[in-house]
């Protein structure tokens, strides 16, 4: 009897939680950016486009003074589907994916970000339509070149990155494998940032690469076995010294899983965003929202880390309160004698 | 105090702070989790790590934090060096020597400007902070609603009727729980050990047949037989005493199985549920450990180095850990992997609440929901 008037109860109350509440951050963001559309209307084109510049230099500046994310990885998904719903050929939505990617680049170059991976390849893609892959590889050998000579252009905001390729490049064709080298020899003396680019990349394949290059090494007596240990490990991994950690992972278009790309490098303390936006759409302000709320935690967790180290400027001026903070210990022995013990009972 | 919850203590935060406390004279235990580079603490992400935990996280404590934030001069750390635009010398020469690109210089390097940004970022915090602390109390009576609708959640066939209602389940279910400060609900052992035990309750009902418990720490698997009995105590509230479901605890890392107490049947047959424990050591140590053996076995030449496939590193870690799960809950406010075992998660659906900090049903089944609604296209 109790077991049906339950479901009495819980009937009709739980079809109604089955409404997604809308969380108030995307809220907020839509009447702000409804706000800032209005505005744009008005307001006659050249205006708009200094408005917009002005805006992200700005937020540019003001984030670079917080901490800094070292190393921010992308998963480029939703480019099919950006395509699919906006009646656009395939080609068109990979296009501008890439487009998106390489702004995104950009801005992180300039807020000062060490190194930015991104998920170009997924050697499971190989298993998508012949066509797909051919339009896929074009597009890429073309974003390459482009990024490597912007690279090289002295004017250019993308001056002085390093370009990198990894992944298991045995899958490719020599011609691309040869293109692919010569794209990376041209920026490989890029000191200030480094954009690595997954293609074809897993994260198990990187995992058994680094397992495989250990074991080599380990034959070939070039290390002892004391080497092979958590730190020295990930050093032979595909992406070198940024393959310990990655401190924001980004992946769009709503599912919250990896899809076997940085398992090794996100596993551990670093911040996994799932956005719902497909990636064509991925813009500037979501991605410097994820930036600042990023900053705002982790300027917290840094004054809880480091409280009272000699980061904080101020603390040196203050008084030292003697007792309050103790340094230094006496041994029992070393403390004055006590008066003398006197029982009552004599 | 039992022997037990005085190995729980030493491995938990105490008073909320988020330095934990480890003892010296239960290196017994330590030695087993802490790993050959020394390092036994776990740091959480920024946001989780804001979120944990009483005492360290006090509201007056994050306008102290920030307000400091203005006076750390962390310009040497960020920005590259200050490099004076020459005009006419800037030829590629003059740029490639320096590394550095003089048309996009640091702008910060300048004191007063950096200082003013400093300000400006500190007041965008605050007005972050009062937002996210709104946010904070949304979602926390959002979380208080779901959990009023979805209880009483300790009768079986109300969890199978809610089951029933979706497409697909997972397979493989995998939860990652952890020891919460003792003055918290539901902290110290007590509390993980219940957490525990409600989710394998759960799980039964809900028709899955295998789940991993993951804390970081390795407690569930040090308190084993406690475990056992706790399950063994909220199956028979769930079932009765008099038919409790056979379940398995297995704990791949000792290669031990451990069956409940009083058996039904033929138990080897009739488990209900295969509980696997995992902890930090199953994660990159153990694929460490397997690198050191393969490098071994290669040198002794009783395997080829070019054998080393995913495949060959899949078998095997499938033997000293276990299979991936389908779905991973995490009970805490934001999502935090802890060093969950980075082989295993890779189709793997994550879910999560935001702001939660309680293992109860309605995330539970809610996780339940974002997996049937989920497509898997592996590459395609």
């Amino acid at each position: 009897m109790i077991p049906s008037a339950k479901r009495l109860i819980r009937g009709p109350l739980i079809r109604s939680a089955n409404y997604t509440v809308e969380s108030s951050i995307t809220l907020f963001l839509y009447v702000f950016n409804q706000l800032h559309i209005v505005f744009m209307r008005i307001v006659p084109q050249s205006v708009r486009v200094w408005w917009q510049k002005f805006l992200q230099d700005i937020f540019i500046a003001i984030l670079k003074v917080g901490p800094i994310p070292e190393h921010v990885s992308f998963i480029m998904d939703g480019n099919r589907r950006y395509a699919k719903s906006n009646n656009l050929p395939l080609k068109k939505g990979h296009e501008a994916g890439g487009f998106t990617l390489l702004t995104l680049v950009y801005i992180c170059k300039k807020m000062g970000v060490k190194c930015v991976s991104a998920y170009a390849f997924s050697i499971e893609n190989f298993n998508r339509s012949e066509e797909e892959v051919q339009t896929l590889m074009a597009l890429f050998n073309a974003k390459l070149e482009e990024f490597a000579n912007r690279a090289q252009d002295y004017k250019d905001p993308l001056y002085g990155s390093k370009l990198r390729i990894v992944g298991d490049k045995r899958l490719l064709t020599p011609e691309t494998r040869a293109k692919l080298k010569e794209v990376e020899r041209l920026t490989k003396d890029g000191k200030d940032f480094t954009f690595y680019v997954c293609f074809p990349y897993t994260s198990r394949n990187d995992i058994q690469h680094a397992i495989y290059r250990n074991s080599k090494d380990y034959i070939e007596n070039r290390i002892k076995l004391d080497d092979i240990n958590l730190e020295k490990f990930s050093e032979k991994m595909y992406l070198d010294e940024f393959s310990q950690k990655c401190d924001i992972l980004i992946r769009t278009s709503g599912h919250r899983r990896l899809s076997d790309y940085m398992l090794w490098q996100s596993h551990q303390s670093s911040t996994i965003e799932f956005v719902p936006t497909l990636w064509p759409d991925f813009t500037f302000t979501q991605m410097c929202l994820i930036f600042f709320r990023w900053s705002f935690f982790t300027t917290i967790q840094m004054y809880n880390e480091h409280e009272g180290s000699q980061q904080y400027i101020w603390k040196n001026f203050l008084p030292s309160i003697p007792f309050m903070n103790k340094t230094h210990y006496e041994p029992l022995e070393s403390l004055a004698d006590p008066p003398v013990a006197v029982s009552v009972l004599g | 105090m039992t022997m037990t919850e005085a190995q729980a203590i030493d491995t938990k935060y105490l008073n909320g702070n988020t330095k934990m406390i480890v003892e010296n004279d239960t290196d017994e235990k330590i030695t087993n989790l802490t790993t050959s580079t020394g390092s036994n603490f776990h740091i959480p992400p920024p946001a989780a790590s804001r979120m944990k935990g009483g005492s360290a996280n006090t509201k007056r404590r994050t306008v102290h934090a920030i307000s400091n934030s203005i006076f750390v001069d962390n310009r040497n750390i960020n920005a590259t060096p200050k490099i004076i635009q020459d005009n006419n010398n800037n030829n590629k020469n003059a740029a490639s020597s320096s590394s550095s690109n003089t048309f996009w210089k640091n702008e910060n390097t300048n004191y007063f400007k950096f200082t003013f940004y400093k300000i400006v970022l500190a007041v965008l915090f605050f007005m972050f902070g009062i937002f996210r602390y709104c946010q904070l109390q949304y979602n926390k009576s959002k979380l208080k609603i779901l959990d009023l609708l979805y209880n009483p959640s300790n009768t079986p066939q109300l969890i199978r009727q809610d089951v029933v209602k979706l497409n697909k389940i997972p397979s493989r279910l995998a939860a990652i729980l952890e020891v919460k400060p003792i003055g918290d609900v539901g902290g110290g052992l007590k509390g993980i050990l219940n957490d525990a035990s409600e989710l394998v309750c759960w799980t039964i009902s809900a028709g899955v047949k295998h789940l991993s418990l993951y804390d970081y720490d390795g407690v569930l698997q040090k308190n084993t037989d406690e475990l056992r009995n706790a399950i063994y105590e909220h199956l028979s509230i769930y079932y009765g005493p008099a038919n409790v479901p056979n379940f398995a605890i297995r704990i791949p890392h000792f290669n031990k199985i451990l069956y409940n107490t009083k058996v039904k049947g033929d138990i080897k047959s009739k488990v209900a549920i295969e509980v696997s424990l995992l902890s930090n050591r199953d994660g990159r140590e153990t694929i460490v450990d397997l690198t050191r053996t393969m490098a071994e076995l290669c040198s002794n030449k009783e395997l080829n180095v070019n054998d080393i496939t995913v495949d060959l590193v899949d078998t095997e870690l499938k033997q000293l850990v276990g299979q991936e799960p389908d779905l991973l809950l995490y009970f805490g406010p934001s999502l935090d992997l802890q060093g969950y075992p980075p082989w295993h998660i890779r189709l793997t659906e994550f879910f999560w609440e935001e702001d939660n900090n309680q293992v109860t049903y309605s995330v539970f089944i809610r996780g339940l929901k974002q997996y049937a609604g989920c497509k898997v296209n592996v590459g395609k």
